[in-house]
């Protein structure tokens, strides 16, 4: 089941085209990674698909219902962490999660606010105000605002931008155990190890949307280098397109004789290979962020 | 538009005023001491006492005016530059709940300034008012307050920015109360500033506070009695329908 369809999705500010035609599905109860620099379009896709802006040209469907016209309806079953906490500082951790639940009228808001609070590890800071918590607690409040209503599809725009490389894999295992129990996420992010949690991976370059994969698919496509040492320390290396088709090219014209010490493969990173789709015919800049 | 929306809006609001010492300290030293400058400003002239109070009163008026004109012409654009007001509509609040919401929760400050500016009047210039003037006076000071809430809420949806919101202030804040009739009668004004006068809250509020101080009933003057709340329900319409959602 698709729980999030784009046809041709455009949004223009003024003379800069932000979202050059964007196609995309994403079935339900999968992680897509949101892939691009500063600019690319990714909050601004975000905040098409949440009703929070309207799109130049195109259609946006979310659980069936288009967020331009059944925006309410939308918001009552989507979450939006934007990428910035944005919360009220001199509130409370418990004040903050429970006016943003108060707006979808929950029946427990009280109940669910714990829920939520232990969830995202903050119960012990419930009645700190928000201004004395650290900027990464602060990302979780968000998290937990977000995720108050139980949503279905879940938008985060770079939740884990400046939080440190443990806070990041603990979100990051909780994003998997969301989408585990059937929650669909679509998570923003230019930190391009990351990309590994997700099921797949778009990524956006000024507006456009370059490619759709599979992190594996990613890494498939990004070819490497064979490097032979021989056993008075020669080493011989060529670059191959795929791994998979130009190895056995490449040790047939070298041949595997006993002066051969070791074969080696050494593959791009997936860092190397988004900012290699990135960079390759490169016309314009974006500004949508 | 769902109550309990509105409920959480103005809770909130009441919240974060209530934690902000300065600012409340600021709500109540601020008319007494603006009230203070107008009787200095008097002591210096040879105006008799009685006529005094068809300049001060209104003037009163206009310092209610202006402080909560100037709450929420701010407060909600930064709402709106923080995303704070965006996650609200996304988290389900509506644009009537938030108006309304903001309106109830400021409400309270209006009343505290509208008290505390009667009281700084009724020390500073020794009015001497019967109780039904005061409570009437009061009643004037208070609408014109809310109202203002009302219209300091429309202005700040015509920003975007709390830069874009200042020039708007000298704008609102400066021709009501120069159009307003307290220092020059409004039909003596050209057509156009007479125009201008009525579409601000101060021309209505003038109008009954002259009545008021007079010791002639207010409800003598109906048209300007029914022009304050009427104005007001205007102003809050437009503005609940001027909140943007949706950029």
């Amino acid at each position: 089941m698709t729980a999030i369809s784009l046809q041709d999705v455009r949004k223009d500010y003024g003379t800069v085209r932000a979202l050059r035609g964007v196609d995309l599905d994403v079935p339900a109860g999968t992680v897509l990674g949101l892939v691009g620099a500063n600019g690319a379009g990714k909050s601004t896709l975000l905040r098409i698909l949440v009703g929070a802006l309207q799109p130049t040209a195109g259609t946006a469907h979310v659980l069936g219902l288009d967020p331009t016209t059944a925006r309410r309806e939308v918001r009552s079953r989507v979450g939006y962490m934007p990428q910035a906490p944005v919360l009220y500082d001199d509130l409370t951790v418990r004040e903050n999660v429970t006016f943003f639940a108060r707006g979808h009228r929950l029946p427990d808001v009280a109940g669910r606010v714990d829920e939520v609070l232990t969830f995202v590890d903050l119960a012990a800071q419930a009645d700190r105000q928000v201004q004395t918590l650290s900027g990464g607690q602060q990302q979780r409040v968000s998290l937990a605002a977000t995720l108050v209503h139980g949503p279905e599809v879940l938008f985060l725009d770079e939740p884990t931008a400046g939080v440190d490389p443990e806070l990041r894999r603990s979100f990051w295992n909780r994003f998997r155990g969301l989408a585990d129990g059937g929650t669909t996420l679509v998570v923003s992010t230019h930190q391009m190890d990351e990309v590994v949690h997700c099921d797949r991976v778009a990524i956006l370059r000024a507006g456009e949307l370059l490619t759709v994969a599979t992190p594996q698919e990613l890494l498939a496509s990004g070819g490497g280098t064979v490097r032979v040492t021989a056993t008075d320390g020669t080493v011989r290396e060529r670059h191959v397109t795929t791994v998979a088709e130009g190895l056995p090219e490449v040790l047939q014209a070298w041949g595997l004789g006993p002066e051969v010490a070791s074969v080696e493969v050494v593959g791009p990173t997936l860092e190397d290979i988004v900012l290699a789709l990135g960079t390759a015919d490169r016309e314009g800049d974006g500004h949508g962020d | 538009m769902a109550t309990d929306r509105t409920v959480a809006v103005a809770t909130r609001v009441l919240l974060q005023i209530r934690r902000d010492h300065r600012f409340i300290g600021m709500v109540v030293v601020a008319p007494f001491l603006l009230t203070f400058f107008v009787r200095t400003l008097f002591d210096a002239t040879t105006v008799p006492a009685p006529a005094q109070a068809r300049f001060v009163v209104p003037f009163g008026a206009y310092i209610v005016h202006f402080a909560t004109f100037i709450l929420t012409a701010i407060v909600l654009v930064r709402e709106r530059t923080s995303q704070t007001l965006e996650r609200m509509f996304v988290n389900g609040y509506r644009q009537g709940e938030i108006v309304t919401g903001y309106l109830a929760g400021y409400t309270t400050l209006a009343t505290a300034i509208s008290v505390i500016e009667l009281t700084a009047l009724q020390v500073l210039f020794d009015l001497g008012y019967s109780a039904g003037q005061t409570a009437a006076a009061f009643a004037v000071l208070w609408a014109l307050g809310v109202i203002s809430l009302a219209l300091g809420i429309l202005v700040s949806n015509l920003a975007r920015t709390e830069g874009q919101v200042i020039p708007f202030i000298p704008l609102v804040i400066i021709p009501s109360f120069l159009f307003s009739g307290i220092l020059v009668a409004v039909d003596q004004l050209p057509t156009w500033a007479q125009a201008i006068s009525r579409i601000s809250p101060m021309y209505y509020a003038n109008r009954v506070l002259q009545e008021v101080v007079a010791g002639t009933s207010a409800a003598a003057d109906v048209g300007a009695v029914w022009g304050l709340p009427l104005f007001g329900v205007i102003v809050l319409g437009v503005a609940a329908l001027t909140l943007r959602e949706r950029t």
